[in-house]
């Protein structure tokens, strides 16, 4: 299989699909790479060392996109004013890898549509924890995110932090972040190891944790609704929570140095939240950096591309966060790559698998055909939580310039587990011994027992309901043991519930078909033992129904 | 052939069901699968009874009387009623209750075993249905007693009837001799002087108990419940109410070991032992009054030491759940939670009058279970908190545990809240625990008293943070 790495087109983009490192790794799972000359050369790459590494190095574009089974790069294609689009040499039945934004982006699609190609678009990969090694939006984000301060940084005229000087006494920078997605997180983090004290806002309040966690402060307003959104983004507020909201920025605008705004709510423009009032309250200085700027920015005075300066204040708009850090951005967005064409079967097991839903929904054309947008992921959330998890630390982990809630909840910190210990070994001894002297009693009663008293069928029945019996009390042992205390009013009332499998005798015995004194009683003993079962089941599951985190 | 198929059939449906009673058990060893838990328990019960309904015994086919078929659902009516209805604090009640349920159906299902055709033929039939109606009969009396007493309507107090051991032992001999004369005889008689026998002593064996070793009678009862469905089995030949019974059986037993475990005493102690009353015998000749002076404290106090604090841990006890003031604890929480104060929940393991109690009049208040924490989890950060509130709870924050080997609840863990840099205690009243003992902690320099009704007071202290 060929791989086709091509040099973005766009001015200013130095990123590259696959850095020499991934490259190498690509070679060596069978791949065969085609770089095109000089494709590297914006993020420091020399092709040198992609040659070093295993690749051929093409001449021109064009025989690229024509000879590859599999071509990667970063940005869309772009379609030219003359009418031609860059993907124009690629072959039917060929892949393309990139990111496409395909609803922002419906002609590109339809152009490409034609190519009679699968196409697939890294900024649809689902956000489910497998995906994750595959989340270049997350890559990104973070990326972003971390530049966002370094260029404010770079425009601001002080110090992040505080210092006490022979000349003089220098308070230390407030920064404000608006949306602790990826991108917002990773800002906090840069912010706060440059020493600002940092704050930092979002509609969603389970991203609390994740701000203290990085040492930010968690500004929020005191209206009941949470702006969890679908997938982890965001959703629109209610107006009067953007009131209560806004009153909070403009009381924030006096006091800040730093604005970084990082809020997008998908397939919407960016919503407008730094006004210009806002940016007017300001002290001269200061430094607005917009994120969303490619989405037509969070800040009333953005230019997308630019750093302008408005009533004293730097707005700064560029588009191009990641692009700046092109080396380590190539290097992420390459492993991304190589995961998700590890997940696509690798160079042996290359294909379009439908089952796959990291693929599923990534898919944007399948041989020209439309496969996006794709149907809903099936139920994801849990397991979104779960591996989040452990990626906190490096997450600045970044949604992309979106506000992604990532939602890396702590697990309930195991409350109980340790403290449920094991059965105490005294306890079991005992219940060893106990067991021992039976079955040895029973042994000696076999074995040596009189003739008179023969083995009866009745007897042997016993001895095998007894077995189970004994296994029975040792599996509950085990088991129960591992119930959290919090939960042992509900294990009470469980187990309760379960003990109306007495019914069963009830069930039997009223099932003779006649009606006298033992199917009545019978009977009456079923209807204790169904209201048993029923209260017993459903008193439980209202009580679990209450504990929440 | 279509017998043997059948019988093949519902055996794997018992199979299935006793492995998903399992699944449910362990189910509850987290919150996150504690539901899920719940649902294959429901599962494993419905494909148990709809095995038994279409089985066939001994060649017949099961022919349930309609009667039968109202009772199930009658039955299952006035359950999810039961359910539906009751409020959290009188869980404990509704569990007591539940289980005699356990118990009076075995009973019936061996009178009815019993009472069919022409009797039980054999011996071994006719022990294991003794045995089944003895044990069923201890849980049912024993678990109405428990649940009259923890509704209130009978005195909490232990009632300890002179040479109460004896009578236990002569209860046990009389029985055993029924039993024989039963097994051999097979006189109706008999069984029923058995089932006599029983009844009394579970009433006597559960008066003997004090209101603060309720949690052990409970789960102990439960443990009975569970044996009873196991006996059960054993009449029936069926591995699944064997198996089913077991789980229940052990599961009882561990809880009341763990409650026991954490009274630092022993379970025959608690058993036989009519704790509670024995201690107060000494405590007659040397004065129980209060030794020392108390220090009041008011909610404005109060309020402005908790906004002074950083941390702040609250220790319920068995007085929120009476005054049902869970509701006004969560919202303290939250108001503190909102000043950024690091808020948590101390739970002691006999907190309450079932394991587990207070987690859930917590959880039913919304309390976020993972600022609720355990005796252990919590203890070592006891010394650096800066405000602890007790409500309603007394012999579990005793310091008399630890310091006076002489005092009745000597070596019981205890939450060790005189470490803290305050203690505010709020009680409705100055009078003893349920232990009947005096408690040091309200006499030392760092604690003082909020008296009152445990609701009142919390709201009154919400009142006041709010206006700040």
């Amino acid at each position: 299989m060929k791989l086709g790495i091509v040099k973005e087109i766009r001015p200013d983009e130095r990123r590259v699909a696959a850095a020499p490192s991934t490259v190498g790794r690509l070679v060596k799972a069978g791949w065969t790479v085609l770089v095109e000359t000089d494709a590297g050369a914006g993020s420091s790459y020399p092709d040198r060392e992609y040659v070093a590494a295993g690749a051929q190095i093409v001449a021109t574009a064009a025989e690229v996109w024509t000879s590859a089974d599999v071509v990667a790069k970063v940005r869309p294609p772009e379609l030219r004013a003359d009418g031609t689009c860059e993907a124009d040499g690629l072959r039917a039945g060929a892949t393309l890898i990139s990111f496409l934004f395909p609803a922002q982006n419906p002609e590109l699609v339809a152009r490409l549509a034609e190519r009679k190609a699968h196409v697939v678009a890294v900024d649809c990969i689902p956000r489910i924890s497998r995906a994750q090694k595959v989340d270049a939006l997350s890559s990104m984000a973070n990326i972003a995110g971390y530049r966002a301060v370094v260029e404010a940084a770079n425009k601001f005229g002080s110090f992040f932090t505080g210092q006490f000087t022979a000349a003089g006494k220098v308070p230390p920078a407030k920064v404000l972040v608006i949306g602790a997605g990826v991108a917002g997180l990773a800002a906090i983090a840069a912010a706060k190891a440059l020493g600002a004290i940092v704050r930092a806002f979002d509609v969603r309040p389970s991203v609390a944790d994740q701000i203290k966690s990085l040492g930010g402060e968690f500004l929020t307003v005191h209206i009941e609704e949470s702006g969890e959104g679908q997938g982890g983004y965001a959703k629109e507020m209610s107006k009067e929570f953007i009131d209560a909201e806004m009153a909070l920025f403009r009381a924030q605008a006096k006091e800040v140095n730093i604005v970084i705004t990082t809020a997008l709510i998908p397939g919407k423009p960016a919503p407008k939240l730094w006004l210009t009032d806002m940016v007017q309250m300001m002290k001269p200085g200061s430094v607005v950096v917009d994120l969303a700027a490619e989405n037509g920015g969070n800040c009333e005075l953005t230019v997308p591309g630019q750093a302008v300066v408005e009533h004293g204040v730097t707005v700064i708009g560029y588009t191009d966060m990641a692009s700046r850090m092109g080396n380590v951005a190539s290097e992420l967005y390459g492993t991304n790559l190589w995961h998700l064409l590890d997940e696509m079967g690798g160079a042996t097991g290359y294909k379009i698998d439908l089952e796959n839903d990291i693929v599923r929904g990534a898919l944007v054309l399948e041989a020209g055909e439309k496969r996006w947008p794709p149907p809903p992921p099936k139920k994801v959330e849990p397991e979104v939580k779960e591996s989040r998890e452990g990626k906190l630390p490096a997450a600045a982990a970044a949604a992309p310039v979106a506000a992604k809630a990532d939602a890396p909840t702590k697990k309930p910190s195991g409350h109980g587990h340790g403290a449920a210990v094991q059965a105490p070994s005294k306890t079991a001894g005992m219940v060893m011994a106990i067991v021992g002297l039976i079955a040895a009693g029973a042994w000696m009663y076999l074995r040596y027992g009189s003739d008179d008293a023969p083995i009866s069928l009745g007897t042997t029945k016993l001895l095998q309901h007894f077995t189970v019996f004994v296994m029975a009390v040792f599996v509950g042992w085990q088991v129960v043991w591992n119930v959290a205390p919090a939960l042992h009013t509900p294990l009470m009332s469980v187990t309760n519930a379960i003990s109306g499998i007495i019914v069963v005798g009830g069930l039997i015995g009223g099932s003779s078909g006649h009606l006298e004194a033992a199917e009545i009683t019978a009977i009456a003993a079923t209807l204790f033992a169904t209201i048993n079962i029923a209260g017993g089941f459903l008193v439980t599951r209202r009580m679990l129904a209450m504990f929440r985190k | 052939m279509e017998t043997l198929r059948s019988e093949a059939l519902s055996d794997v449906a018992y199979l299935t069901a006793a492995v998903l009673f399992i699944l449910s058990l362990r189910g509850l060893s987290s919150q996150e699968t504690a539901r899920r838990g719940n649902l294959y328990g429901i599962i494993g019960m419905a494909i148990a009874i709809v095995a038994t309904l279409t089985t066939t015994i001994g060649g017949a086919s099961l022919d349930p009387h309609p009667i039968l078929l109202a009772a199930i659902g009658g039955g299952a009516v006035l359950g999810a009623l039961m359910a539906a209805r009751v409020g959290m604090t009188q869980m404990p009640e509704l569990v007591a209750l539940l289980h005699s349920f356990v118990g009076v159906a075995a009973v019936l299902v061996g009178y009815s075993l019993e009472l069919h055709g022409d009797g039980p033929g054999d011996l071994k039939t006719r022990i294991e249905i003794y045995i089944d109606v003895l044990i069923g009969a201890l849980t049912f009396t024993g678990s109405i007693l428990a649940f009259l007493k923890l509704r209130g309507s009978v005195s909490g107090r232990p009632t300890l009837l002179p040479m109460r051991h004896w009578f236990n032992l002569a209860m046990l001999v009389g029985s055993v001799g029924l039993g024989v004369l039963y097994a051999r005889e097979g006189e109706l008689w008999a069984l029923a002087g058995g089932t006599a026998i029983a009844c009394v002593l579970g009433v006597h064996l559960v008066a003997a108990i004090g209101g603060a070793d309720m949690p052990v009678v409970v789960s102990m009862l439960n443990s009975y419940s569970g044996w009873t469905a196991s006996a059960a089995g054993f009449m029936l030949d069926n591995d699944l109410l064997i198996v089913t019974g077991a789980l229940v059986g052990s599961s009882g037993a561990i809880l009341s070991y763990i409650m026991c475990r954490a009274m630092n005493r022993s379970i025959w102690n608690v058993i036989f032992g009519g704790f509670g009353a024995e201690p107060a015998k000494p405590a007659a000749g040397a004065p129980a009054a209060p030794q020392g002076e108390v220090a009041d404290i008011d909610h404005e106090t109060l309020a402005t030491k908790l906004l002074e604090a950083k941390s702040v841990v609250i220790v319920p006890g068995y007085g929120m759940a009476v005054a049902r003031a869970q509701h006004a604890v969560r919202e303290l929480t939250e108001i503190l939670r909102g000043h950024d104060k690091l808020v948590r929940f101390a739970i002691h393991p006999v907190a309450g009058r079932l394991p587990g109690h207070m987690n859930v009049l917590l959880a039913e208040a919304n309390v976020p279970y993972d600022i609720v924490l355990e005796m252990d989890e919590i203890n070592a950060d006891l010394p650096s908190t800066d405000v602890v509130i007790v409500i309603g709870a007394n012999d579990i924050v005793n310091p008399a545990a630890e310091d006076d080997p002489t005092s009745p609840i000597a070596g019981m863990p205890v939450l060790q809240v005189w470490k803290s840099k305050l203690v505010v205690v709020n009680k409705r009243s100055r009078a003893t625990g349920y232990a009947g003992i005096d408690n040091p902690l309200f006499y030392k320099p760092v604690t003082k008293m909020l008296f009152g009704d445990a609701r009142q007071a919390i709201e009154k202290v919400v009142t006041v943070l709010r206006t700040r």
